[in-house]
C-alpha cells in the first residue's frame, strides 16, 4: 500500500468512525444511565431511515426529514418506554433483550408492510452533492458534511453532560439512580428523557446515512452489530469511548480493505476480542 | 303389475344409480399437485426471495392447472439459510410427498436444494446464477431458467470490451460466495481471452454494508472499468459509493449481474445514469410471453413486471410446460418433457437445452439513462445488447446421467 493510499485510508476511516459514532452514541447512553440493554436500536435507526425516504419522496426536501425524523423517532421511542420497556427496567438483561428484540422486529415488519421488502433510494441533497479532491483521491463532500454533524454531535453532548445541571443529573444516575430519586428529582422523567434522546440519536443516524446506502428493511441489523462492537470497544456507557471506539473500528475497517480485504469485516470482529482480552471493560470504560 | 323379472332388474339397477353421482364426481375431480417453492422471506435476501415468490405464485395461479391437475402452491421458507431450505424439502418430500420444487433465493441454497430433491426423485426448477448448477454439479433433475455467470459475463463484459476497445485497465469487487466467485473466474477468463489487464480484485463478506475502503483500493489503482461481481443490496451499494466517491468521472461502472427494474428504482435514476448493468428480463422487451408475465403482474400489482416477478413466474412456467407435453405429473415423464423444449418464455422464445438443463434465452447488457431522457418512471435504462451466450455443453463440467 503506497504512503498516499495509507493516508487516504486513514482519513475515510476516520470519517466511517464518526458515522459509527452517531450510530452507537445512543446506544452508550441509555445503557450507561439506565443500565438498559437496547436491541431496538437499531430498528430506531431504521425507521427514521425510512421516515427520510417518504419526508424526501413527500416535500423533495431532505432538510425536512433531517428535521422530522430524529423527533419522530423520538417520539415513538417515548411511547414505547412509557408502554412497554419501564416495566422491564427491574427485569434481568435477558428479559430486556428480548423484549427490545421484539419490538425492533415489530417495527421492521411495519416497515415491509408499509414499504414492501425491496430497497429505495434517498437522494444525496444537491447542494452536499459534489466531491472533494484529495490529490489523485477524491471525498463526497455529503459525506464530510456527515463527519461534520457527527462532530458537532460529540461536542454538544459533552457539553450537555459535563457542563449542564441536567448533564450533572444524567451522570449521578448513572451512579446511584435510586440516590438521585432520593435528592428529589424524579428518576422516571430522566429515564424517559434519555431513552428518548438516545433513539433521536440512532434516528439521526438513520437519516444521514440513508443517502449513502440508500434503504432497505434489513439495514437495522448490521447498524445494532457495529453500534455493539464500538459500544464494547470504548467501554459501555462512555461518550469518549463510543468516539474511539467508533474511530478506532473505523480506521481497521478502511486500512484492512486495502491490506486484507476480505478479512476486513471480520477484523473489526477480532479487534473487539482484543480489546476485551485485554482490557474487558472496553478502552476507556470504568473498571 | 310388475312382474318379478322387472323387481329384480330394478334392485339389480339400484346401487348403480345411487353410485352414479359419486362416479360423476370422481370424473369431474380434478387430482392436486403439490409444487413447492424454496424461498427467503426473512434474512439478507428477503428483498429478493419475496419477489420471486410473489412470481412463482401468481404463475401457478394464472395456469391453475396442469395435464387436468389442479395445481396448489406451497411456500417453503427457508429464512436465508441452505440447510434450512435442505430441511423443509426433506420434510415436504418426505411427510408430504411433494415431487415437484421450485426456486431459490441463492445459488448456495440452490446447489444444497437440488442434490436433495435428486436424490429423492423429484423435479426442481431453480434460479440460480452459479455455473456449478448446470456445470458439475448438473443432475437429471434440476433445470435452470437464468442464465448462469458463464453467460452474464460474456452477454456484458464482452460487449463493453468491444465498445470501449481503449478501456484496457479493469478492477473488480467480489461478494465472497459461490455466485461472487463464479462471475469473476469468467471475468477472469474472459480478461485473458481479449487482452484486458486485471489490475485488481477485492472480495467482501457477505455482511459488509460500507464500501469505501474498496473503492479507496480501486481508484488507487486507475481502473477504466470497474466491474461488481455479486448481486442483491450489495451490488447496489457498491455501485452507490462508488459514485460518490467519484468513479463515474473517469471510470465505466458495470454491475455484471443485477435483478433489473427494482434495483433500478431502489438506485434511483440519479444514480443509474450512465451506470451498466446485466440482467436477465426487462419488462420492455415485447413478445408474447412478456405479455403473459406482464398480464398477472399488472392484475397484482398495477405496474410492470420486474425481473424477480419474471424470474420467479418462469421456474412455475417451465414446469407447468413439461407436465403439459408430458401429460403427467410422472418426474421422469417431465424431465424427457422438458429436455429439448421450446417455449414462448418471459423473454422470448426460449429452449431448455438437453445436456445440462440450462434454458437457452437472451441475457442483457443495459445503459442507465438520464432523468430527463426518461419516459416513464421505469424507462430507467436501455437494453445495448441482447446475448444468447451459453458455453458449448461439454465445456460445461455437466456429466449427467442417463435417466433418474
Amino acid at each position: 500500500m503506497s504512503a498516499q493510499l495509507l493516508l487516504f485510508q486513514v482519513l475515510n476511516g476516520v470519517g466511517i468512525g464518526m458515522i459509527y459514532f452517531l450510530l452507537s452514541v445512543g446506544l452508550t447512553l441509555i445503557f450507561g444511565l439506565m443500565r438498559f440493554v437496547n436491541f431496538a436500536h437499531g430498528a430506531f435507526y431504521l425507521v427514521a431511515a425510512y421516515i427520510a425516504y417518504a419526508v424526501v419522496i413527500w416535500t423533495g426536501s431532505f432538510w425536512w426529514a433531517l428535521l422530522l425524523g430524529p423527533a419522530i423517532v423520538a417520539v415513538l421511542a417515548l411511547v414505547i418506554e412509557r408502554l412497554l420497556l419501564r416495566h422491564t427496567y427491574s427485569l434481568p438483561h435477558e428479559a430486556q433483550i428480548l423484549i427490545t428484540f421484539a419490538v425492533a422486529l415489530f417495527l421492521q415488519e411495519m416497515v415491509i408492510l408499509i414499504f414492501t421488502p425491496l430497497g429505495h433510494n434517498v437522494p444525496v441533497p444537491p447542494a452536499l452533492s459534489g466531491v472533494l479532491f484529495l490529490g489523485p483521491y477524491v471525498y463526497p463532500a455529503y459525506r464530510l458534511a456527515v463527519v461534520g454533524v457527527a462532530a458537532l454531535v460529540a461536542i454538544m453532548l459533552w457539553i450537555a453532560i459535563e457542563r449542564t445541571k441536567m448533564g450533572s443529573i444524567l451522570r449521578a444516575g448513572s451512579e446511584s439512580a435510586e440516590m438521585v430519586g432520593l435528592l428529589g428529582i424524579n428518576v422516571d422523567r430522566v429515564f424517559m428523557a434519555t431513552f428518548a434522546l438516545g433513539a433521536a440519536l440512532a434516528g439521526l443516524a438513520g437519516v444521514l446515512v440513508a443517502p449513502l446506502r440508500g434503504v432497505e428493511p434489513f439495514m437495522s441489523a448490521e447498524a445494532l452489530g457495529i453500534a455493539f462492537v464500538v459500544v464494547v470497544v470504548g467501554g459501555l456507557g462512555t461518550l469518549s469511548g463510543a468516539l474511539v471506539g467508533g474511530i478506532l473500528i473505523g480506521l481497521v475497517q478502511s486500512i484492512m480493505s486495502t491490506l486484507w480485504p476480505e478479512g476486513a469485516q471480520l477484523m473489526i470482529y477480532a479487534s473487539m476480542a482484543l480489546v476485551i482480552l485485554i482490557r474487558p471493560t472496553g478502552l476507556l470504560g470504568r473498571i | 303389475m310388475m312382474d318379478r323379472r322387472r323387481v329384480l332388474t330394478g334392485v339389480a339397477a339400484a346401487p348403480l344409480v345411487l353410485a352414479a353421482p359419486a362416479f360423476i364426481r370422481r370424473a369431474n375431480a380434478q387430482s392436486v399437485v403439490d409444487v413447492a417453492g424454496v424461498y427467503s422471506l426473512s434474512g439478507t435476501f428477503a428483498n429478493v426471495g419475496s419477489g420471486l415468490n410473489d412470481g412463482s405464485k401468481w404463475a401457478i395461479e394464472q395456469y391453475g392447472s396442469a395435464a387436468g391437475n389442479k395445481l396448489n402452491y406451497v411456500l417453503l421458507d427457508d429464512r436465508g439459510d441452505a440447510g434450512e431450505a435442505v430441511r423443509k424439502v426433506q420434510e415436504a418430500m418426505t411427510q408430504r410427498g411433494i415431487k415437484h420444487v421450485i426456486g431459490c433465493t441463492n445459488s448456495a441454497i440452490a446447489l444444497a436444494v437440488q442434490k436433495e430433491v435428486y436424490a429423492r426423485k423429484g423435479i426442481y426448477i431453480n434460479e440460480a446464477g452459479a455455473d456449478e448448477v448446470t456445470g458439475k454439479d448438473c443432475n437429471k433433475s434440476s433445470f435452470r431458467w437464468p442464465v448462469a455467470c458463464y453467460s452474464a459475463v460474456n452477454a456484458t463484459v464482452r460487449p463493453l470490451i468491444d465498445k470501449f476497445p481503449k478501456a484496457k485497465r479493469w478492477y473488480t469487487i467480489t461478494g465472497q460466495y459461490v455466485f461472487g466467485d463464479s462471475l469473476l473466474s469468467n471475468c477472469k477468463d474472459v480478461f485473458k481471452e481479449k487482452g484486458i489487464e486485471h489490475v485488481g480484485n477485492s472480495y467482501h463478506s457477505l455482511s459488509d454494508r460500507e464500501y469505501s475502503g474498496y473503492i479507496a483500493t480501486a481508484m488507487a489503482q486507475s481502473p477504466d472499468v470497474l466491474a461488481i461481481c455479486n448481486f442483491g443490496n450489495q451490488t447496489l451499494d457498491v455501485v452507490r459509493q462508488a459514485i460518490s466517491y467519484g468513479m463515474k468521472r473517469n471510470t465505466k461502472i458495470l454491475a455484471v449481474w443485477s435483478t433489473g427494474l427494482d434495483q433500478f428504482q431502489a438506485l434511483g435514476p440519479e444514480n443509474c445514469e450512465d451506470i451498466y448493468f446485466g440482467a436477465n428480463f426487462w419488462h420492455g422487451v415485447d413478445t408474447p410471453g412478456s405479455r403473459r408475465v406482464a398480464e398477472i403482474v399488472k392484475q397484482k400489482t398495477g405496474d410492470v413486471p420486474n425481473y424477480l416477478q419474471a424470474c420467479g413466474y418462469a421456474v412455475s412456467q417451465i414446469l407447468i410446460e413439461g407436465i403439459n407435453k408430458a401429460n403427467s405429473t410422472d418426474v421422469p415423464a417431465i424431465v424427457k418433457a422438458l429436455e429439448g423444449l421450446s417455449y414462448e418464455g418471459p423473454t422470448g422464445t426460449e429452449m431448455i437445452r438437453p445436456e445440462d438443463h440450462q434454458v437457452v434465452k437472451d441475457y442483457y447488457l443495459m445503459l442507465g439513462k438520464a432523468k430527463g431522457a426518461m419516459k416513464d418512471k421505469n424507462d430507467l435504462c436501455d437494453v445495448v445488447a441482447a446475448t444468447k451466450a451459453l458455453p458449448p455443453p461439454e465445456k460445461t463440467g455437466c456429466q449427467m446421467a442417463a435417466s433418474l
